[in-house]
Parts: C-alpha cells; structure tokens; sequence
C-alpha cells in the first residue's frame, strides 16, 4: 500500500489523481450552477420550518431561472436575509406586482406567522433578485468564487431527496469532521494504488 | 489490491448507486399515476375590509380585508405511494393597479393546509391526540382515499391580506384561486397547472367568481352620546 511512496514518479501520478478528482468535482459543481443559474444549486435543508415537507438533512435542487412563469405564490424559495450567511428555505404566501420590482412575503410552513421579522429591519418584502447565494461548506476549502457577484435571484425548490444531506450538517456542526474527512480522502487517494 | 479499504469503497459505491437508481425509479413512477383533482365549489362566504396595524407596535393604520369562503374539492388523486404531504392553499388575487399596462396582478394566500399521506403522519406538527386520530383514519392503508377530500363551508380565513400601500377597500374583480403543491418523498414538486400533461389533468374549476371588496367597515362608537 505503501510502495506508491517509494517511487517519487508514482507519487506525483497518485496526487496528481487527486487533483484531478476534486477539480472534476468543481467542475460539475460549477457546470450546474450555470445550468440553473444559480451559485449552490443543491441546498440542504438546515432548519424545522418547513416540516413536515422538509426536514434537516433534505436535499433540495434549485432551479432560478423564469423560463415559462415567472416565481410566484406558493413556489418555495431559498433566500439569505441580509448580513446573515444562513439560507431559508421557505414558501412565497404574497406577490404583489410582476416582474423583477415585485414585492415577495415568504412564510414557513411550519411557522405561525410570515417572516417580515426576519427580514432585514426596514425590509418589509423581498424582491427577486434580493436573494444571495450562500457559502457552502466547500467554499472555505476551495476559496469565494463568484458569490460576490450578487447574480443570485430567487431560487425555487424543484426536486428533492430526503437526509442525504445529514452529512453536510454534522460537517457545519464539528468543523474538525471536515478536516478529518478531507485528510482521509486525501491519504486513501494518494496511498491507493490503481 | 483488494485491499478492505477498495471493498469497503465498492461497496459504499455500489450501494449509492443502487439506491440513486431506485429513487430514480420511484420518483419517475409519479408520471404514470392519474391526477385528476377537480373543485366542485369555490365561493366567499363573506367579504369584509377593515382596518387594523400591521403588528402591535405598528402606529401605521393599514386596510385588511376578511375573506370567508366555502370549498368542496377532490384532490385525492394527488396521493400516491410516493407522495409525501400535499400543502392546499387558497389565494385572492386581483389586478395591480397598472394592470391595464402590465397585466401584473397581486396574490395573497388566506388559507392553507397541509394534507399529510399517512407514509407522513407522523411527521405532521400536531398534539398527541390530534395525532392518534389522524394516524386512525386511515385505517393502517399506506394510501387513504379519503385525504385530499375537501369539504369547507364558510371556513374561516387564516390569513388577514392586505396591500403595500395600505388601501384595499372597493377594489374590483378579486377572484379566489385553489392551489396545490404535491410534495414527494423523493423526485420533482409538482403545483397545480392549467394544462393537462400525459397523465396528470388540469385542476378543474379552480378559479372563483369574480367579486368586489366592499368599503371600509366601520367601527361602531363606543357610545352613541359621546359628543
């Protein structure tokens, strides 16, 4: 297992592999973040707020572009309140007007009352393209990208799987997980031979 | 080479895949089951507009308007093996003011309610014996014909509507919409759509008739010799 270590050029094969394996798995990242237009196209669902529909753990897929219709009452968008870095995910209960200047109110299902007390003080509605991409948990590892570029609008949830995404919140919960996971995929890569 | 670490990956590898794969499956088996939701009624019951604050601490005076309907609906088709909740939700709109321009409209839901399957009882947010009774009406079926049956008569609304800019007393051809979103346990969300596709019908009649918010009620005097 260890004999890759022995030859320098092996060596540089095997890290090369590894590599190439993250920036594959960049690559497609990005590649969906272009197709939905949106910079984490895959959420996970971090909060009880839309149980029973979502629970902790969910993976949702977005979907932000308007190609058919425009986002309106009822579809469940993933907005960022302002200066806070932690996406809701919740469902569109007000619309008024049309087009991107349209007033949004959002509500959990869950939750007895709307969340104009989450927004932002002074905010009273959201607006299409209110909503900003969030930092997922790769990010610190692979360094801030595009989500400066404030492109995000709103992105409606359009499929999901249930707790597949348990794995990323035990990750955002015991940062060190995420050193160990990323230390084991690399020693595996690297010690393994193909 | 074959190593435990390999087989344990192959194995984990295996089992993901398979498991991608039957979700797959199940998710694109929603496309082959019938939906077939209709509204027989749709209706207010009574329609009022008064004014009130937005929350407590609020100085700002805002008209709301109250809106009672009545609603028999058939939306038990929606429910299949793979259907985890469908939320039901029913909506008032009516034209912006620049409708004639833009044609935008303003939407506001005044009642909702999530219809669990029974495969998601137990997650529904309720008290132990709201819960007991909920788990018993579906007799142990993992698919209950009798959820997604609606039958309200002058049900109260849930939600008090108001507009942005404050005023909403006399406005015309405000219509009462019935909607759905089909949450499954895995695959695509589906809502309520105008048009059939293949297999899955329109939503039928789900559309009220057009009314007018009446002005504004009054509060009656405290004391009729006041002044």
């Amino acid at each position: 297992m260890l004999s890759g270590l022995a030859n320098p050029r092996q060596a540089a094969v095997q890290l090369m592999n590894f590599g190439l394996i993250l920036s594959t798995a960049f690559m497609m990242w990005k590649g969906i973040s272009v197709i939905t237009d949106s910079p984490s196209p895959i959420v996970v669902v971090l909060s009880g707020s839309m149980e029973p529909a979502f629970q902790r753990g969910d993976l949702l897929f977005l979907w932000n572009r308007n190609i058919l219709a425009e986002t309106s009452v009822g579809e469940i968008v993933v907005y960022n309140v302002k200066g806070k870095d932690i996406p809701i995910v919740h469902r569109i209960v007000r619309k008024f007007g049309k087009g991107p200047e349209a007033k949004l109110l959002t509500k959990g299902d869950n939750n007895v009352s709307d969340d104009t007390e989450l927004y932002a003080s002074g905010q009273d509605y959201l607006v299409r393209k209110d909503i900003i991409g969030y930092d997922d948990w790769l990010s610190p590892v692979l360094g801030r990208f595009d989500y400066s570029a404030n492109i995000v609008l709103n992105r409606s949830v359009f499929a999901y799987i249930p707790f597949v995404g348990y794995v990323t919140i035990l990750l955002s919960e015991h940062p060190w997980l995420k050193t160990v996971m990323l230390g084991l995929m690399g020693l595996v890569v690297v010690l393994q031979r193909e | 080479m074959y190593t435990s670490v390999v087989r344990l990956q192959n194995v984990f590898g295996f089992f993901t895949t398979v498991a991608f794969v039957v979700a797959a499956f199940i998710a694109a088996s929603d496309f082959l089951t019938d939906r077939a939701p209709i509204v027989r009624t749709l209706k207010t019951t009574s329609v009022q507009v008064v004014r009130g604050r937005p929350h407590y601490y609020s100085s700002k005076k805002e008209e709301y308007a109250v809106i009672n309907f009545s609603l028999d609906a058939d939306l038990s088709s929606l429910f299949t093996w793979n259907t985890k909740q469908v939320f039901v939700y029913v909506s008032a709109e009516w034209p912006a003011a620049d409708y004639a321009k833009t044609n935008a409209t303003n939407e506001a839901v005044i009642w909702d309610t999530i219809i669990t399957s029974p495969s998601a009882d137990h997650l529904a947010n309720i008290g132990p014996v709201a819960m007991k009774k909920l788990r018993k009406s579906a007799g142990g079926k993992s698919i209950d014909p009798n959820r997604g049956k609606l039958s309200l008569k002058n049900q109260r609304h849930k939600y008090k509507i108001t507009h942005p800019s404050g005023k909403l007393a006399m406005t015309d051809n405000v219509t009462l919409r019935l909607h759905y979103n089909v949450q499954p346990w895995v695959g695509l969300l589906t809502w309520d759509q105008d048009v059939d596709y293949g297999y899955w019908k329109a939503l039928k009649n789900g559309v009220s008739k057009r009314f007018k918010l009446p002005a504004i009620k009054e509060k009656k005097p405290a004391s009729a010799g006041a002044r």
